[in-house]
């Protein structure tokens, strides 16, 4: 479903990438993910639970978003280079991939073969440590910014884990934090955040003065719930995963809504070869009705998602490339969706 | 602290504090899953009467505040879609609910509705009956029956999916009555039959891919997708049925009606209750006390929990300590105890490990029985799971709950004898019941202790480190595996 107020701005649904897969081509529970170059993704996936026989789950899978299957580095543990609770994935212009850790409260630094160079963090509250690092991103300056969860604010630090400045603290006003989760970078250097429990975006500048924000709690539209992730695009277009909401919602630059997309999810390739494979369920498949009318009992949109497999169901990150693109990871489909902008 | 020392008449039992908050502790062992110190004494403040009838409201106290931190950091408790991750949220539910009373009927619900993750590989249908339970466990018993009976997992458990208007199967039928309102003997091979052909039509959405989906546990190419409920009038027997005497062309609903003004309902659901909530050695003049209020009030669970928590049998002290804790119980009480859990940490799933092997797997019974209860949860093996499991929870003392009990422990002195001490730390853990074995014993292993001091500060470490080694001797006893 895709829906716009902008008259001149549309997005509409491209394709779907992904299957549910343990291990090699498809994702379980993906998390994040990061873009290189010529169209490559690569997707952290967090898995769950934390069982011995699940930990080799936890990994990145490498594709592209044409939906060519390139590899799988990575794995569960407490390991150097081992993920617990991975939780976001950033690049730098070098090609080093950066992965935050919110059990090992570190962040792992690979090389872009997924080599294991070195990881750095301390727990703790004080200043440079961290105490659940939800996201990360690379800054404009080749810093990294870092949402700090539990400690309620944002860090900077140095990729090799100087920490520089940070702000934030526990509260509901402009610049203070509930859980912040996902944020980003505008060209600018301008920092968005999504402020998790306080059901909304902040923007800052670089140095952490407060802009504006987007959002308050709700379903409506341009209301948010459990904002997870954050991204804006060169026009300064800003893209929410309302996690809570089980949607995206599109911001346009003065703050409007310009569009809502609730999942449009097809049968990928690597799905539809699991399915050409299995011809009795794949006939069953065809006759189904995959979009039911609902009644949920409680928490509508979870409910509804869990329901009709082509809507997001947790969705925990959205992104977009220079090429229009929008990339949102479908966490409990294991997949990602992408969508295009059309000016 | 106030302490005072009564042996029960009969029996070596002491109570060590004053008889009502020895009851009320009782109340919130039964009705929960046990309650720390300070929660006793805020019921004993409210009042025997008031806390009763708190606990048969929970609608007024706040559903579960970390269900999005759950979630947002579990995110295979987002979808569900495995069964230890759906185990790990029911047990943060146990561990974390403000609604006691509400829980723990979802827990005897899910017992004598039993509906297993083992034959439909589906978790999260098998949870989202548990929401029901949670919905409307003290509402009418009609109600319940009746949300069972379109449950999408009760459904594929019991194969009313396959139960058709010109092929009809008599799975759900047969255990409605035998399993789940009247028990055996009270209805006839005839009445199965009409019950059943009243069900038809009555299945889920997608019958055909669902099926195949769960024969073969897949769960490709994107996850489960939830059932729903789907009446297909089309497949519906509406002819004309005998049913316990009554005729008429009768559906599920109306069968449900007759089954709930049959004498044989009330009697099996107040034994079901009596030996969930009250001993697991029934009594029958207790039993019909339920059972003569679930037919004055047409099956209201709430009254017959009201009529259950105010009666003179249930808070006999003959039926104090008369229950083996589940395993679900005894890891989720403990954990509130301990204070762990009370935000989103991994190793959840080590306690819902814990649960399953002392033998219970929640959300996957043996079978459409549920568990054999009582002593049947000890065993050599699972006894030692459960103490192992207790103690452990009790050993961290940088566990919140441990924490408020070590420092309730140093407010009955600076410095104790090991009588003291095991006194202290039995009040502090709000197990006021105990035998005179039990605490003999606990003074005996702490006697080569001597005294603990926290009026030093070279000696408040070890002090508090014996707290912790008491505490764990406490949650081996007898008594604290009784609830």
């Amino acid at each position: 479903m895709t829906t716009g107020t902008s008259t001149t701005t549309t997005f509409s649904y491209s394709h779907t990438v992904g299957f549910l897969a343990y291990r090699g081509r498809g994702f379980i529970h993906p998390i994040a993910l990061t873009l290189g170059d010529d169209g490559v993704m690569f997707v952290l996936n967090r898995g769950g639970p934390e069982s011995i026989g699940r930990l080799e789950h936890k990994r990145v899978c490498v594709c592209t978003v044409d939906e060519g299957y390139i590899g799988e580095w990575g794995t569960g543990g407490t390991e150097d280079g081992q993920f617990w609770w991975p939780s976001d994935i950033a690049r730098a212009a070098d090609g080093r991939i950066f992965v935050t850790d919110e059990a090992l409260q570190r962040v792992n630094i690979f090389d872009s073969d997924g080599d294991f160079i070195r990881h750095w963090g301390d727990p703790g509250d004080a200043p440079g440590q961290l105490n659940r690092p939800a996201a990360i991103t690379v800054a404009p300056d080749g810093s990294l910014l870092i949402s700090d969860g539990l400690n309620h604010r944002v860090q900077r630090f140095t990729t090799e884990g100087e920490y520089l400045d940070g702000w934030g603290e526990f509260g509901a006003q402009s610049g203070q934090f509930n859980t912040p989760w996902g944020l980003t970078c505008d060209s600018g250097g301008n920092v968005f955040v999504a402020d998790w429990r306080n059901d909304r975006v902040q923007a800052f500048t670089p140095s952490g003065r407060f802009i504006g924000q987007w959002g308050v709690s709700g379903d409506g539209k341009g209301q948010l719930h459990r904002p997870a992730s954050v991204a804006v695009d060169h026009e300064g277009f800003v893209y929410v995963a309302d996690w809570g909401n089980e949607r995206v919602q599109i911001f346009d630059p003065d703050g409007e809504v310009a569009g809502i997309l609730a999942g449009d999810a097809t049968v990928s390739t690597w799905a539809a070869d699991y399915l050409a494979a299995n011809p009795d369920e794949s006939a069953a498949r065809e006759v189904a009705n995959l979009a039911p009318s609902v009644n949920p009992w409680r928490d509508h949109h979870r409910e509804a998602s869990a329901r009709i497999e082509s809507r997001f169901w947790g969705p925990t990150s959205v992104s977009v490339d220079n090429e229009s693109r929008i990339y949102v990871v479908d966490s409990c489909r294991h997949r990602v969706q992408i969508y295009r902008k059309n000016s | 602290m106030t302490m005072t020392q009564d042996t029960q008449p009969g029996t070596n039992t002491l109570v060590l504090s004053d008889p009502e908050t020895a009851r009320i502790a009782h109340l919130l062992r039964r009705s929960g899953f046990g309650a720390t110190r300070s929660e006793i004494q805020r019921a004993v403040e409210r009042g025997y009467e008031a806390t009763v009838e708190e606990l048969l409201h929970p609608e007024l106290q706040p559903d579960l505040e970390i269900e999005d931190l759950i979630r947002r950091y579990h995110v295979d408790q987002n979808s569900l879609m495995l069964l230890e991750s759906s185990q790990g949220y029911w047990l943060y539910r146990i561990i974390n609910t403000r609604r006691p009373l509400e829980e723990k009927m979802a827990l005897f619900w899910h017992g004598l509705f039993a509906t297993a993750y083992g034959k439909l590989n589906h978790a999260k249908a098998v949870v989202n009956q548990t929401h029901t339970f949670r919905r409307n466990g003290l509402g009418k018993f009609a109600d319940i029956l009746l949300e069972l009976s379109r449950d999408p997992a009760m459904i594929f458990w019991l194969d009313n999916k396959d139960n058709h208007r010109d092929a009809p199967n008599e799975n759900y039928g047969r255990e409605l009555l035998e399993l789940f309102s009247m028990g055996i003997g009270n209805y006839t091979e005839d009445d199965v039959k009409a019950a059943a052909r009243s069900f038809t039509g009555w299945t889920i959405e997608n019958t055909e891919y669902m099926s195949i989906r769960a024969s073969r546990d897949s769960f490709w190419p994107y996850g489960r997708i939830d059932w729903q409920f789907r009446y297909r009038d089309d497949d519906h027997d509406d002819t004309e049925k005998t049913f316990l005497g009554h005729t008429g062309d009768f559906d599920g609903q109306e069968i449900i009606d007759i089954i709930i003004q049959q004498p044989a309902t009330a009697h099996y659901i107040a034994g079901k209750l009596y030996g969930f909530f009250v001993s697991d050695r029934p009594d029958e003049e207790a039993i019909g006390t339920l059972a003569d209020e679930f037919t004055r009030t047409q099956g209201d669970i709430r009254a017959v929990m009201r009529s259950m928590f105010m009666s003179d049998f249930f808070s006999d002290r003959s039926a104090r300590l008369a229950r083996v804790k589940s395993p679900a119980e005894l890891v989720g009480g403990t954990a509130r105890l301990a204070g762990s859990h009370r935000s989103p940490e991994w190793t959840i799933v080590n306690l819902a490990m814990d649960v399953n092997f002392m033998g219970q797997e929640i959300l996957n019974p043996p079978t459409v029985e549920g568990w054999h209860t009582g002593m049947e949860w000890i065993d050599t093996g699972n006894l030692v799971e459960r103490i192992n499991a207790a103690g452990a929870e009790m050993r961290d003392t940088s566990r919140p709950g441990v924490r408020s009990v070590i420092d309730r422990v140093k407010s009955a002195g600076d410095v104790l004898d090991p009588a003291q001490l095991a006194r202290a730390c039995l009040d502090a853990v709000g197990m006021l019941e105990v035998s005179e074995a039990t605490l003999n014993s606990l003074v005996a292993l702490a006697t080569p202790w001597g005294e603990v001091r926290f009026d030093r500060s070279d000696t408040v470490s070890c002090a508090e480190q014996r707290v912790t080694e008491m505490l764990q001797l406490i949650v081996a006893s007898r008594e604290y595996q009784l609830a």
